[in-house]
């Protein structure tokens, strides 16, 4: 569990993400699945790193404020 | 709930190799190939080319429906685009991985193994019976599958030898964020595969080009996020296919990550083992990976069954999987890892006067020893990346 609370946090644009799983072995908390062909980033584990967004092939993934 | 005594996951190459040879080594034993998608060898997340020999070791691609394309030269694109060919012969082959991964799986069931597709692996937890109970999802419906081994043939997502706690983990300099188009009606030599590096082409990776028939070509790239201006793989594919290949008609787009690491430390828990792209058994210097995958299957397919014979399924009984694999490619793996780190830092000007050098070199001249002997000698900035071949 992480120890912070972040600023920001990843979120998946399910309408882009084509469910290649890239971004799974890339999320040190290993907050991110897929599961029955829908990709979650769990939000009460993900840190804020940002490491599973630039590598997307197509962008799915962003960072938003967490409120 | 289905008792089984070794349960696949994933019915790619490594996995339907796996439940192919465990299932031929010990006829007796039940043994399970489960597959997410509802098909075997779709969606094709790959750029489906493949060595000749090693491709040989498990099947004949002569005359095989499952073989687009033979290869029989090699080209090299500078990022000046000169071009340089370096190999004539029986190069490989680019296959239809839909059709080639429904024949490995056909062949698992033809030994006997059951072929489960549509069929999901959610989590799994080792019981007191020393069996995994692994949660299943078929169709809306849950189960539970016991099985007293586990081969983990999930891909790059790798989450069963996650749910056994080994580390499949990847740094981000090590994941190649790859986006590939099937084109029609391209001009090329369709008896070559081309490869194009460059650092406004593909940082961290190349672009490739591999005939599927005359006038169509897997045409794709891969990338390192860490080392590119801010664009996508798709976005920097676009680029790429926009000036070479301007008026092509993009049949099918595919994405997805190619792990350019060394073998994962740790291939095996007591009645779990991790074959192919999940244990990061991929050639890290070239992201090819298909025939690794499916020799680790055969290795683990027959490990398992050895080991359930002998009533012993322990990681510690396991582990002869991980040095025979360390043994046959996970040792080169890593000698061509520490070449890739070494090649890294050499930048396009450099790979153009490489071009240059190579094309000064009579074609049937050509072998890789004398390439290599003049590379030394015209550019010392190699020195190094050859030294990290013998340390």
């Amino acid at each position: 569990m992480r120890r912070v609370t972040p600023a920001e946090i990843a979120v998946v644009d399910l309408a882009v993400c084509d469910r290649c799983g890239l971004c799974l072995p890339l999320c040190p908390p290993e907050s991110i699945h897929l599961e029955l062909n829908v990709l979650t980033v769990d939000r009460d584990s993900c840190t804020g790193c940002e490491k599973c967004v630039a590598p997307c092939p197509v962008g799915a993934l962003a960072m938003v404020a967490y409120a | 709930m289905p008792d089984l005594d070794v349960l696949v996951v994933g019915a790619g190459p490594a996995g339907a190799v796996a439940a192919w040879q465990a299932k031929q080594a010990a006829p007796e034993l039940d043994v399970a190939l489960l597959e997410r998608d509802r098909a075997v060898g779709s969606p094709v997340r790959c750029a489906e080319g493949v060595g000749d020999a090693g491709l040989r070791e498990f099947a004949n691609p002569d005359g095989a429906d499952w073989a687009a394309r033979k290869i029989t030269r090699v080209i090299f694109l500078a990022p000046d685009d000169t071009e340089v060919k370096v190999a004539e012969r029986d190069v490989g082959w680019v296959l239809d991985r839909t059709r080639f991964d429904a024949q490995l799986a056909a062949q698992a069931a033809a030994a006997g193994a059951a072929v489960l597709v549509g069929t999901e692996a959610t989590g799994m937890t080792h019981a007191a019976d020393g069996r995994w109970h692994v949660r299943v999802k078929q169709r809306g419906v849950e189960d539970i599958y016991r099985a007293r081994v586990v081969i983990a043939a999930d891909g790059v997502e790798a989450m069963v030898g996650r749910w056994a706690g080994i580390d499949t983990r990847v740094p981000a300099r090590d994941m190649e964020s790859c986006a590939q188009y099937v084109l029609q009606g391209i001009d090329f030599d369709p008896d070559a595969i081309y490869l194009q590096f460059g650092d406004r082409i593909a940082p961290g990776g190349y672009a490739w080009i591999f005939p599927r028939g005359v006038a169509s070509a897997n045409v794709g790239l891969g990338l390192v996020a860490l080392k590119a201006d801010g664009r996508n793989a798709r976005e920097y594919l676009d680029a790429w296919v926009a000036r070479r290949y301007p008026t092509a008609a993009r049949t099918a787009l595919t994405v997805g990550g190619v792990i350019v690491h060394t073998t994962i430390k740790r291939t095996c828990a007591d009645g779990v083992l991790v074959a192919g792209d999940a244990a990061h058994m991929i050639n890290p210097l070239s992201g090819g990976g298909i025939v690794n995958a499916m020799k680790a299957g055969r290795l683990a397919g027959c490990t398992a069954a050895a080991a359930i014979r002998e009533g012993d399924t322990s990681e510690r009984r396991l582990s002869s999987y991980h040095q025979a694999w360390m043994d046959l490619l996970g040792d080169d793996h890593l000698k061509y890892y520490r070449i890739k780190q070494a090649l890294e830092n050499l930048d396009d000007a450099f790979f153009n006067g490489l071009a240059r050098t190579v094309n000064g070199i009579p074609q049937e001249k050509r072998s890789l020893g004398r390439i290599f002997a003049h590379a030394l000698v015209k550019h010392p900035q190699l020195i190094p990346v050859a030294a990290r071949f013998f340390l």
